[in-house]
């Protein structure tokens, strides 16, 4: 079964294979341009006040080839899901059921159990070293850009660690399970890559909650920093305030200004104060504003909690993974002959 | 005599559609069973009952002694189509058989390829019909099976060589002694082979038998009007068509007909299985009857 399993599957796994040696030889290759960049902006044994040395690290290494590295290293990351699906999972069981070469092989002396096993075994244990190894890749070169502009950030987050594993898997066992229902290659494609998709997308709305959210709340300063956003006719007297996030929260779920009860504040602003016809300059409203009591409430998911939200992610794909592929062995000895 | 599968009120029913109803059957081993009927009859899910592939809605079989199931060593299957990995070549297909099976028989292979003149560097993708077939049947008897079941083998292949696909079956059954269950829905395939007969019409079996017994038992009555009922005991009409003068009757019967009121006369195989048929056509919906293809 070993023969069989690597004799229909070696070109797809020389073309896997050789995708990922690529994607390790760009990278790890590169790696060394990027840490000379770092040490050359001054970012590289930065201990204080790093922002803007930081900022001007990551626009000098994102021009540049780097940059597109950079940008094809997470595309990659993000397709590799789909691809894994479409062209690994998909026709491993549809095409044999399409051609009825399923039969032949359950004429042997083998157990369809034993048939879907190593199928699903081998070639999921492929996909997680394959995408394990070109994730790793990546995250090691992206480290040093990444330490500067934060690790959790939603788009760099699932093109990074272990997350990428999770969802190839995910996707694989997708592709085997829509093949096996649907029992036609192009159609399990098709369906394969929205299926993979929309779980992706998915899972970009429910990562937040997968750990426990932190709170930044803080009464703005007099000399507060921020835009403020009116309009001069409204008879509500609505007014905006928005005030930037503390650099600590890498991920902001919301950035709202609340007044003492806790309530959102909207205004009503003194048209005294701010406003076209004000007495005094912006500077008057600032301090109106100031002494209004005000406070800022961040909710954000900071860097430290990548780790366990990599980790708690990559947990729930394996699991939905596994109970696909149960469904796969019920489906198989009860709805295919 | 030994039975190779016996079935007991074996029903499959697809969701509501029924495709084998109560079919209790006792196949003999050491035989070569020919599986008969219209498209749609129900053979290919009665042969994938018995080699496990399927799952009975209600009823048993027992084959070989044991439940069936699939991946036994013991029991060969060349399905529908004869499937064979069009991405694989023909000597793959030998490296398959030999790590999927335990008890695979590498000379018998090598030497039915080469006798076959099979190319073993060839995909079998590539292969003709006939080609195809022949490897498939190579892979099943290669493993030595007791029971090999095949489902409308040669249906798709030219008159040379469904003979050849035939020949290299029959040396088989002569080296080994396995019982051979093949469907057909051509009777004519079957005639030159097979010494005992399932006639299998819409879910149901119809008939079954020793060739040789069937043959001597059914009679073709011909004459004047004759009125079914007054054949006599221990004889019953098949089937029976009349015009406004003559009547013309299969009729079973052990003893032997003379009345010199008709004219008997003896039946070949396929005019007999075709009289079942058609009785089961004549009694439900009807269903076009391929005499020859």
């Amino acid at each position: 079964m070993i023969w069989l399993t690597w004799r229909q599957f070696r070109t797809q796994a020389v073309v896997g294979l050789v995708l990922v040696l690529a994607v390790g030889v760009a990278y790890l290759t590169t790696r060394s341009t990027l840490i000379d960049i770092a040490r050359e902006s001054g970012y590289t044994g930065c201990t204080d006040n790093c922002e803007r040395v930081a900022s001007q690290f990551v626009k000098t290494a994102r021009s540049g080839y780097l940059g597109h590295l950079y940008q094809i290293g997470a595309l990659f990351l993000l397709l590799l899901p789909a691809l894994v699906g479409l062209f690994w999972g998909a026709p491993l069981v549809a095409r044999e059921l399409e051609a009825n070469t399923h039969r032949l092989a359950w004429s042997q002396s083998i157990s369809r159990n034993r048939w879907l096993g190593m199928k699903l075994g081998a070639i999921g244990l492929a996909t997680a070293a394959f995408t394990g190894l070109a994730s790793w890749a990546i995250t090691a070169w992206a480290s040093p850009l990444d330490k500067a502009e934060g690790w959790v950030v939603p788009l760099t987050y699932a093109a990074r660690g272990i997350v990428p594993i999770g969802y190839a898997v995910l996707g694989f066992v997708v592709g085997v399970t829509i093949g096996m229902l649907l029992r036609r290659t192009v159609a399990a494609m098709a369906v394969t890559l929205v299926v993979v998709i929309a779980a992706m997308v998915g899972g970009l709305f429910l990562r937040e909650h997968l750990v426990a959210q932190s709170t930044y709340q803080a009464t703005l300063p007099a000399d507060w920093d921020g835009g403020i956003s009116l309009s001069p006719d409204d008879p509500n007297r609505d007014i905006r305030i928005e005030v930037d996030p503390p650099t600590v929260a890498t991920w902001v779920l919301s950035n709202t200004i609340r007044t003492s009860t806790g309530a959102k504040y909207h205004g009503p602003y003194d048209p005294a104060k701010c406003g076209m016809n004000a007495a005094g300059g912006p500077d008057v409203c600032r301090a109106w504003i100031a002494s209004q009591n005000l406070q800022q409430k961040v909710i954000y998911i900071g860097n430290e909690k990548f780790w366990t939200l990599q980790w708690r992610e990559t947990g729930l794909l394996l699991v939905a993974s596994s109970l696909l592929a149960i469904f796969c062995f019920w489906w198989i000895r009860r709805r295919v002959a | 005599m030994a039975s190779a599968v016996t079935t007991q009120n074996l029903t499959k029913k697809y969701g509501r559609k029924t495709a084998l109803l109560d079919c209790t059957l006792d196949v003999p081993a050491g035989h070569v069973i020919g599986l008969v009927g219209p498209n749609g009859a129900g053979k290919s899910t009665l042969l994938q009952l018995i080699c496990g592939l399927l799952a009975p809605t209600a009823g048993s079989l027992s084959v070989l002694g044991a439940l069936p199931a699939s991946g036994l060593p013991r029991i060969g299957f060349v399905a529908q189509d004869t499937p064979v990995y069009g991405g694989l070549t023909v000597a793959d297909h030998l490296r398959f058989g030999k790590h999927l099976n335990q008890t695979w028989d590498d000379d018998l292979a090598r030497e039915r390829i080469e006798r076959l003149e099979l190319d073993p560097k060839q995909k079998a993708g590539k292969l003709s019909g006939g080609q195809r077939a022949q490897l498939a049947l190579t892979v099943a008897i290669a493993k030595r099976p007791e029971l090999l079941l095949l489902d409308e083998p040669v249906a798709a292949l030219d008159p040379l060589a469904r003979r050849e696909f035939l020949q290299g079956l029959m040396e088989y059954v002569a080296e080994s002694g396995a019982t051979v269950v093949m469907s057909s829905h051509l009777v004519a395939d079957l005639e030159r082979v097979c010494d005992y007969l399932i006639v299998l019409v819409k879910s149901k079996v119809r008939v079954t038998g020793d060739v040789e017994e069937l043959l001597a038992t059914h009679h073709r009555v011909t004459g004047a009007r004759i009125d079914p009922e007054k054949l006599g005991p221990g004889r019953a009409v098949v089937h029976a068509r009349h015009t406004d003068v003559q009547s013309s009757l299969v009729v079973r019967s052990t003893a032997p007909i003379d009345d010199p009121a008709f004219t008997v006369d003896p039946i070949d195989l396929e005019d007999l299985v075709l009289a079942y048929m058609s009785e089961a056509a004549e009694s439900g919906r009807n269903r076009v009857l391929e005499k020859q293809r």
